[in-house]
């Protein structure tokens, strides 16, 4: 949005500046360096592309002209080495940059944050108590299977025992997790039991 | 200012000028602004009395009018600028995908909160119209069901509102309403967060608990200024400041209105005859009412019923440690009034004992905050405006002589205590 001013300015003064512009490179190129140049033509684009800030450009630093670099040899402030190194100890190109927010952007990551939280708590909280129902459902349905017939009947609880049996849910041919045998440090007396069938 | 910033001056300004008086002139501001904007300064350039909005003004004649007129502009220029340029959608409004399902999801959370506090309340008016005789503990058993029941409605109060943006955003512009729930909650929240544990380690560190009370856990909190001069917990006061009564600022952060007594005192009154230190009361009032959003007490401004002991400037006499003066907030038996049975005859400044003050009235101490006097240069002015005496008293330690008489030095040392030895001599 401020960007859109910004344009909008921009377009507004669009021909101020190209005449400027236009001066400003023409000056350079055509009238000879004996000739003091105004030193407002220099440094003016780089204003007027920041009419917003109000803290004075980096580049004033230096007397007011972009050095050049010795160590890099690109043109921009020279840094002061105690930053540097600073950088470079507390800093890695694989750290992820520090997440800084504006104020309302930093509240709407909070709500989004809000909302996120509430949503899995409820969708847990839904899972566990859909799992409790089953369990309990299956409860009662085997209660109901133990209470079917009269005791001393024949047959009395068949269907509750065949509900208990626990063939094939540990997989094909697999045995009930009751009856194996606690790891232990030294073999047990009876390595194997031979003779066991189900 | 540099010779480039002069150049550009008056074309800044220029840019500046067209761009408030259109927007002075057009109030309103749609999403395409850049044509509007042109448009408008064409048609008007000049408005004949451009009004400034505070929010908006970026202009340095825009601000200055302002400011003549009295009205200091919001924010930084910045700032300004920026909410001038932006469309003012509300918060909840912003269009983003995310934000806005997460608003959505908020809102669907509240409503169930709001069901669950309409049956909380369904409940708890049904327990209430249940005789006693139905329930098996009797009269006992219906209020603690009750007050764990209100407990529990008062989370759920919180519940509803806690994870609303803009109560957050209220609240940390110090706007949030005190009569509210959750705005007493977080600021509760915020106070135990770092103020309490200052006011709880002053307690440990000038041996509060067991000097003043037997033990005290504060609940609210108490800021204590002198005229504009605020006071941090414990810290050493001007005996010229503190020659006022302060003004006091406490925060409850329960619900309801309650009278409290205040009263300041010195814990550190020499005592010669004794050898040891007394108490006096530099201030007791009592009947003060307190509430969430009514927390401001003027210990000067409070009338002649409520003040039982009046202010007395805090003094310490030359040669004396420092005196612990502490400002205590004391929540009376709900409802009772207390001051009638206190004239300012019958209560002695000297010695006066919190402990059986306290014990007395049946009242908890809740709020607490303190600080220190010594001797300076103002003390002896202060004390004869205030018209005590004893400002030429001046307290010297008794000198402690040996009972064993000194020693010369023996065997090792005598031997090696020569001026041959001086470099092993420390």
């Amino acid at each position: 949005m401020a960007s859109q001013t910004h344009a909008s300015i921009r377009t507004m003064i669009s021909p101020l500046l190209a005449s400027f512009r236009s001066l400003s490179l023409t000056s350079n190129s055509t009238i000879p360096r004996a000739l003091p140049i105004p030193s407002f033509t220099r440094s003016w684009t780089t204003t007027m592309m920041r009419s917003f800030s109000t803290t004075p450009s980096l580049a004033l630093r230096g007397g007011g002209r972009a050095k050049k670099n010795p160590k890099s040899g690109r043109k921009g402030p020279v840094k002061d080495p105690r930053i540097t190194l600073i950088r470079y100890h507390m800093q890695h190109p694989l750290t992820p940059r520090p997440l800084r927010f504006s104020r309302m952007r930093a509240l709407r990551h909070w709500t989004i944050h809000r909302a996120w939280m509430l949503a899995r708590r409820k969708k847990l909280e839904a899972e566990e108590r859909e799992l409790y129902r089953m369990y309990q459902s299956m409860h009662s349905a085997c209660e109901e299977l133990r209470l079917l017939d009269a005791p001393g009947t024949k047959d009395a609880g068949r269907l509750y025992r065949i509900a208990m049996e626990k063939k094939g849910i540990f997989g094909h041919g697999g045995v009930p997790i009751e009856y194996a045998r606690m790891q232990t440090d030294t073999p047990g007396a009876e390595a194997w039991n031979h003779g066991w069938t189900r | 200012m540099s010779a480039s910033q002069k150049a550009v001056r008056p074309l800044a300004r220029y840019i500046r000028s067209t761009q408030s008086s259109c927007q002075s002139a057009g109030a309103f501001r749609t999403f395409s602004s850049s044509v509007r904007l042109n448009v408008e300064a064409v048609a008007e350039p000049t408005a004949e009395k451009p009004k400034y909005d505070p929010e908006t003004v970026t202009s340095i004649k825009g601000e200055k009018a302002l400011m003549r007129s009295g009205i200091v502009p919001i924010g930084s220029r910045r700032r300004r600028a920026a909410i001038k340029s932006s469309d003012n959608l509300p918060f909840e409004q912003l269009p983003y995908l995310c934000f806005q399902e997460a608003l959505k999801v908020l809102r669907e959370d509240r409503e169930e909160e709001l069901k669950l506090i309409a049956t909380e309340r369904l409940r708890i008016s049904n327990v209430q119209s249940r005789d006693v005789s139905t329930f098996r503990g009797g009269q006992l058993e219906k209020e603690t069901k009750l007050a764990s029941m209100r407990r529990y409605l008062e989370w759920l109060k919180i519940q509803a509102d806690i994870n609303d943006p803009l109560i957050k955003k209220r609240f940390e512009d110090g706007e949030g309403d005190m009569s509210k729930p959750i705005y007493r909650y977080l600021a509760d929240r915020k106070w135990r967060e770092y103020q309490r544990k200052i006011i709880v380690q002053r307690i440990e560190q000038f041996g509060v608990v067991p000097d003043f009370l037997p033990h005290f856990e504060p609940t609210a909190d108490v800021h204590l200024a002198f005229k504009s001069r605020t006071v941090q917990p414990g810290e050493y006061i001007d005996s010229r400041v503190s020659e006022v009564a302060p003004r006091l600022k406490v925060q409850v952060f329960d619900k309801g209105e309650r009278l409290v007594t205040v009263v300041v005192m010195d814990g550190d009154v020499p005592d010669v005859e004794k050898d040891g230190f007394a108490t006096r009361c530099h201030f007791l009032a009592t009947d003060i009412p307190l509430s969430p959003t009514d927390t401001s007490v003027p210990l000067s401004k409070l009338t002649n019923e409520q003040v039982i002991l009046p202010w007395m400037p805090p003094f310490a006499q030359k040669g004396s440690p420092y005196h612990r003066l502490a400002a205590f907030v004391i929540e009376q038996q709900p409802g009772v009034k207390i001051a009638s049975n206190y004239q300012a005859k019958d209560v002695r400044r000297e010695s006066f004992v919190l402990r059986a003050f306290i014990q007395k009235e049946r009242a908890k101490a809740i709020g607490f905050n303190m600080f220190r006097a010594e001797w300076d240069e103002g003390t002896a002015g202060v004390m004869e405006r205030a018209g005590i005496e004893g400002a030429d008293i001046e307290f010297k330690r008794k000198r402690v002589v040996a009972l064993k008489p000194k020693q010369k030095p023996r065997g090792w040392e005598a031997r090696h205590s020569g001026g041959k030895y001086k470099s092993l001599q420390r």
